[in-house]
């Protein structure tokens, strides 16, 4: 690329934008390689803000991954802000990788992670700003591979239009598997289609277009088949077996400017045992696989040397059910007391929440206490398969309150299956019983200013989940159901937060979406639509109008109860999680009954194919 | 023991705000593992302190800021392991042991001198600081932490002139520091006004000479250091290390 653009970029527009720090790339631990002897390029695309991206764990496990292979320069790319995209597009400057300042449209791959179903505009406008032709059939042999992967690729029918590769489950092994694939071909020279054939021999590639589509005359998916004998029936999902094992990156990026998640994430163990029905992570993520705890003492004092940075957070699904949580958090306190590292734990669930251990935390410094019961009342919370009661939730927020806590943050769903108003009262109650507690503790030992936060967020039904054939409540039954709460919530110490429901609503059509939904998106984009995920951002009539171009009824995917025999658009996907198990934990859900914690007692969900000995 | 370190803030790092530089300063030193002290109380923090703020899209060649260690640390040994640990586009150049008892940097520093380099080598300074000489006030509104005030430049300015190869190299040297900071900016934009005068008389003149000076003027701003008085001459915050 021209020297004069990267000038161009850096000290032309980069001062006018608001937050230049976004676009700089040269941060503490970036990798900057010269051009010589690399035989890949891949721009790693975050869909979203460069706050939001930089906090995200997997880019930083790839990153580094791949630019520790000597022939391999991995770059970032996050989601132009509005105003920088703005100057781009009159400035005519097309999408660059950070760390170089190339254009990303010269490069072998675009990758992007998808993380949530209200970043899909911007995939489509980083393709667009890059040059990129966004259909993947309208490119050629000059354009890159696009390649999506992350959680909602387990369901990116929606993008399947745009995507010349799909990459399902954990990518540390994969992405090697495909880019010597790559290598031989690029040698060898050939159609982009060899290629491709090429790479849907690996394990977890799905090349959308080797599989067509048929539906029926109510709109459901009849069938899905391939159209290649070079495609696999069925895709499954790729994971890694020893945590121990695999790379886990030592000198992670340390941004100048403050990003949502600043520190230092320690990946305890992946998956989650605990089951609860509407949660995909705990389905699509399993099997649990923990990392050992010498090593992430390893890994912690590496990090902190290499970084500087000062807090250190344990990250998985569910800390507490670390089987060494108690001795790991002593030993990190001990060994980073010198130099004022501290630790925060984040999603502690309230059962194995013991008051020595807050205690611990305390000693370094304190944040703010966060409880997820996220449902109203044992009923509920039966029906979704989150083992905690009430009972959990008084010892611990006392025992918190005990030892100088006086804020707690409480998150609850609405319009979860089978919700009643005895429910969202049971919110309340809730909220009233948590003042209470703090009323029984010794007024010597209490610290004042009791405040007690309450937020909810609306169900979004997932693909890949027990509740996956459930209906999403409508836009006006969350309303209400919103109203409810801000009155029976009208009490002292409390304060009430809750989501917009349009776009919780926007996420469920996506998220069981199918690949009619492309032509929406791409209406949707056209219309203006990105930053979807930012309120401040969201236009509901963007897409409604995009709905109706189209032909299409949002409320067909969101608001529609699915019938047992129905064939959903990512049935030839394969989480390891058998859609009868999902289909029993539904009918169970139904009936209040729970399913025990997979670490105590195996319920058979199917993981277990993946590999002998796995859990 | 208090330590002074002058360090560079180059073109890669430009853009970085003050607070963010900051925190970079805290994690470079605990990435060289500098044996910083820390405050006293719930929320520890690392004593550090800093001379002046800079403002975005500003270079510097002189920079300071003091630390308080609770070891001793050889000096080339300090700038080793800074250098090691900071990011590039920071350079410690210097570094000495100040008294503990000393005032803190901000609250010393008196001057700051700039060179300030536009994008059009044509620009005319030199009518600028002819207009700005001649006139004896120049009150300017001037938006701070406690909303706009007034303030007058012919006050804040202690020299102006052209220096360098060519004509658009200009120097400033400011009032600086806690008892009242002026920004380069500002009397950038007052000398602006001269030369907007002075073309339109040319321009009334010879009417295709005509151009737009509406727009603000390309130009980069680059700090060369920080001073303040001490027996009667300026001097850095080098000035007050011990040996």
């Amino acid at each position: 690329m021209d020297l004069n653009v990267k000038d161009y970029i850096y000290d032309k527009l980069l001062p006018k934008v608001e937050k230049p720090g976004r676009y700089i790339g040269t941060e503490w631990n970036s990798v900057h390689k010269a051009l010589k002897g690399i035989d890949i390029r891949f721009a790693f695309c975050f869909p979203d803000s460069y706050e939001v991206g930089m906090s995200h764990l997997g880019m930083k496990i790839l990153y580094h991954l791949l630019n520790d292979q000597k022939d391999i320069y991995c770059e970032r790319v996050f989601a132009p802000w509005p105003d920088m995209e703005s100057l781009m597009r009159k400035e005519d400057i097309k999408l660059f990788a950070l760390e170089s300042r190339d254009y990303i449209q010269d490069f072998d791959f675009v990758g992007f992670t998808l993380q949530y179903e209200m970043s899909y505009t911007n995939v489509l406008n980083m393709l667009d700003l890059a040059g990129i032709p966004l259909l993947a059939k309208d490119r050629g042999k000059d354009d890159p591979f696009v390649i999506a992967g992350g959680p909602c690729a387990y369901n990116a029918e929606p993008l399947a239009d745009f995507m010349d590769l799909v990459a399902m489950g954990e990518g540390e092994e994969l992405i090697g598997e495909l880019l010597d694939r790559y290598k031989e071909w690029k040698e060898k020279g050939g159609e982009r289609e060899s290629f491709l054939r090429h790479a849907s021999a690996i394990p977890g590639v799905y090349i959308p277009r080797f599989y067509d589509v048929s539906y029926l005359e109510n709109g459901q998916v009849e069938s899905v088949k391939r159209n290649t004998d070079a495609a696999p029936e069925r895709i499954i999902k790729r994971i890694v077996r020893n945590l121990d094992r695999t790379f886990y990156p030592e000198r992670i990026i340390v941004p100048f400017m403050d990003i949502v998640h600043d520190r230092i994430m320690l990946e305890i163990f992946r998956g989650c045992s605990r089951g609860c029905r509407f949660c995909q992570a705990g389905m699509i993520y399993r099997p649990v696989r923990e990392r050992n705890m010498d090593k992430l003492l390893e890994l912690a004092e590496k990090l902190v040397a290499n970084t500087g940075y000062e807090e250190i957070s344990l990250s998985s699904l569910s800390t507490s059910d670390y089987s060494r949580l108690e001795d790991l958090v002593k030993q990190l306190m001990e060994r980073f007391r010198h130099n004022r590292v501290s630790l925060s734990l984040p999603s502690l669930r309230l059962d194995s929440f013991a008051k020595e251990f807050i205690e611990e935390v305390q000693k370094v410094r304190r944040t703010g206490l966060t409880f997820a019961p996220e449902a109203g009342t044992q009923r509920l919370r039966d029906v979704i398969n989150k083992g905690v009661t009430e009972e959990d939730l008084v010892s611990s927020v006392t025992d918190a309150f005990e030892s100088g806590w006086n804020t707690v943050k409480l998150y609850f769903m609405i319009g979860l299956p089978t919700e009643t108003e005895e429910d969202l009262q049971g919110i309340a109650d809730l909220a009233r019983l948590v003042t209470d507690c703090y009323y029984r503790v010794d007024r010597e030992k209490r610290q004042k200013g009791l405040k007690i936060t309450v937020s909810t967020s609306s169900f979004v039904p997932k693909p890949f989940t027990p509740f996956q054939w459930e209906p999403q409540n409508t836009m006006e039954e969350l309303r209400e159901k919103q109203q409810y709460l801000k009155k029976a919530l009208r009490m002292k110490h409390v304060d009430y937060n809750w989501h917009d429901p349009e776009v919780s609503y926007m996420e469920a059509v996506f998220a069981r979406g199918d690949r009619r939904l492309g032509a929406v998106l791409l209406s949707a984009w056209k219309n203006g639509a990105r930053f979807d995920g930012w309120a401040e951002h969201f236009r509901l009539d963007y897409w409604m109008d995009a709905f109706r171009r189209n032909g299409l009824e949002p409320e067909f995917y969101a608001h529609r109860r699915r019938e047992r025999s129905e064939v959903f658009p990512w049935d030839h996907i394969d989480t390891g999680v058998s859609k009868t198990f999902l289909w029993n934990e539904w009918q169970k859900a139904l009936r209040g009954e729970l399913t025990p914690d997979c670490r105590k007692s195996c319920s058979g969900c199917g993981v277990k194919k993946l590999g002998e000995g796995l859990c | 023991m208090r330590f002074v370190v002058e360090y560079t803030r180059e073109e890669r790092v430009k853009y970085i705000s003050h607070l963010d530089l900051m925190r970079a300063m805290q994690r470079t030193i605990r990435r060289a593992e500098i044996p910083i002290a820390y405050s006293q109380g719930f929320h520890p923090h690392p004593i550090m302190a800093f001379a002046s703020a800079l403002p975005v899209g500003v270079t510097s060649e002189g920079e300071y800021m003091d630390m308080e260690l609770c070891e001793s640390i050889g000096i080339p040994e300090l700038k080793e392991k800074l250098n090691k640990a900071l990011p590039k586009g920071i350079t410690a150049k210097e570094a000495g042991i100040i008294d503990e008892k000393a005032p803190s940097l901000m609250s010393l520093i008196e001057r700051a001198d700039y060179r300030i380099i536009a994008d059009d080598p044509g620009l005319d300074w030199k009518s600028g600081i002819a207009a700005f000489l001649e006139k004896t006030e120049i009150w300017v509104e001037k938006k701070g932490k406690k909303g706009i005030s007034t303030i007058n430049l012919k006050e804040g300015v202690y020299d102006i002139r052209l220096g360098g190869e060519h004509n658009g190299e200009l120097y400033l040297s400011l009032h600086a520091g806690s008892s009242g900071n002026l920004k380069p900016e500002l009397v950038v934009g007052e000398l602006l006004k001269g030369i907007k005068t002075a073309s339109q008389a040319a321009e009334a003149a010879d009417p295709d000479s005509g151009q737009d000076t509406g727009q603000p003027v390309p130009m980069s701003i680059h700090r060369i250091g920080l001073y303040f008085k001490q027996n009667g001459k300026w001097v850095t915050p080098l000035a007050l290390n011990r040996n």
